[in-house]
């Protein structure tokens, strides 16, 4: 344990430069599932009748759904001989996000569209008893829910930040390229080299505690 | 009855399901423009059905509601084969105030500047409204406030300062008064009063007629949905 913490305070350059790559490779997939996330949150919650309750049970399903699976999926379009292989994403940091993107997306869309759905109903009204534009209604709407919305997003990172099967299998664990931290995590428990690992784990744990703060902060925010 | 029809119902009923007993059951009913309307009875008796019918905030698509009859809003139908149908002037000439209403979240400007930005005010137009909404409802000291830093009647007060910045002409009011101290009531009264002297037509639903039933020059009794009392038509 000692050495697990020297290696991260003496300023490790591979232990930095994996954590680095993960925080950014999760941060780009994040911010790129809020684009289609949040709008399509919205959509679904202030879609009446029952396409809503179909949209937001698949959407709910397809959030819950393994990482290796999501991987493979996307394997299947950037691979070489895959429909998007030409784009060479395979085992580049490219294909570790869009992966990512695949995982976060479900989630923002669900977390923000159950926020929506929880807000008072008056609000709702009011906003059409004052003839809101549609874009007026939008941005009224994401400000009286932006609690949900960070809350949203917040747990996507860390779902992307804390998943494996998509890094390995887009990234395919290549050093100082598209190592993150869970898939070197793996690869050291593996070799029995357990300072690295325990080093990063303990990042990873300070990471888990601090979206667990923020979600619960905003969770009362909210209230 | 000799004045313009603003609202008129012909064998109106509402039920919130199918199967589920109707909310509302109205034979016949006129409301005329300028008119300040009381709505009087106890809690389930129609009052704020018939308000958000009104303002075709019901029947709502997709929830099942049973809407039959006929309501007509100066002569056009707001319901079309049991869904709601909004004419273009509905919005813009109507507006409801919720019992408790909703005071969006970022304080007192906020709220003045959506009802403002709603009417399509910006800038100085629209600070000059607000000021003078919050003016004729005593806040004015209060533009400043957050929403957490309001009590009952400083909210239910900004409510009305809203609908009165909205602009429309036709006010829908939910129990306006109620659950607010005695000052924030007699303001509301006494805001009311000036309204319907300035032309404005306003339908509100009370529990408290010894308070707000001198505002109105028609009082309609509710019970269980149908009008069993109809004074000063």
């Amino acid at each position: 344990m000692a050495q697990a913490f020297e290696l991260l305070f003496r300023g490790d350059a591979e232990t930095w430069g994996i954590i680095g790559r993960s925080l950014a490779f999760s941060f780009f997939a994040t911010i790129f599932s809020i684009i289609p996330g949040v709008p399509l949150g919205v959509l679904i919650a202030w879609k009446p009748g029952r396409g809503k309750r179909f949209a937001a049970s698949f959407i709910h399903a397809i959030s819950a759904v393994p990482t290796v699976v999501v991987g493979l999926f996307v394997y299947s379009f950037i691979s070489r001989s895959g429909p998007l292989g030409f784009l060479g994403f395979l085992y580049a940091p490219a294909g570790v996000v869009l992966g990512q993107f695949f995982l976060a997306t479900p989630l923002v869309i669900s977390v923000t569209c159950a926020g929506l759905e929880a807000l008072d109903p008056r609000f709702r009204e009011t906003l059409e008893t004052f003839g809101a534009s549609p874009l007026r209604k939008l941005t009224a709407t994401l400000r009286e829910a932006k609690s949900a919305i960070l809350a949203s997003v917040v747990l996507a990172f860390g779902r992307v930040i804390g998943e494996v099967g998509v890094s390995t299998m887009l990234g395919g664990n290549i050093r100082n390229a598209t190592r993150t931290m869970t898939t070197a995590i793996a690869l050291d428990a593996a070799r029995g080299e357990f300072e690295r690992a325990l080093s990063l784990g303990l990042v990873l744990l300070v990471i888990a505690v601090v979206i667990n703060v923020a979600v619960s902060g905003l969770g009362h925010h909210e209230r | 009855m000799n004045g313009k029809a603003l609202y008129s119902c012909e064998d109106l009923s509402f039920a919130y399901g199918p199967g589920q007993p109707p909310a509302l059951s109205i034979p016949s009913l006129r409301i005329e423009e300028g008119q300040c309307v009381a709505l009087l009875g106890p809690n389930g008796s129609g009052k704020t059905t018939l308000l958000k019918l009104f303002n075709g905030l019901l029947p709502e698509s997709g929830r099942g509601c049973a809407c039959g009859g006929t309501l007509l809003f100066r002569g056009e139908s707001l319901v079309r084969g049991g869904e709601r149908f909004l004419p273009r002037s509905l919005r813009r000439d109507t507006i409801y105030m919720h019992q408790q209403p909703y005071v969006l979240s970022g304080g007192v400007a906020r709220n003045m500047a959506f009802a403002c930005g709603a009417r399509g005010l910006s800038g100085r137009a629209a600070a000059e409204t607000a000021r003078e909404a919050l003016r004729l409802v005593g806040l004015e000291a209060l533009a400043g406030r957050r929403r957490r830093g309001l009590s009952g009647g400083e909210a239910q007060r900004l409510a009305l300062a809203r609908v009165i910045a909205s602009g429309a002409g036709i006010l829908l009011l939910d129990e306006p008064t109620a659950g607010v101290d005695a000052a924030s009531r007699d303001r509301i009264a006494e805001t009311l009063s000036m309204l319907a002297r300035k032309g404005a037509t306003i339908v509100f639903s009370t529990h408290e007629p010894e308070i707000l039933g001198g505002v109105a020059g028609r009082i309609i009794s509710f019970e269980r949905g149908a009008i069993v009392g109809d004074v000063g038509r």
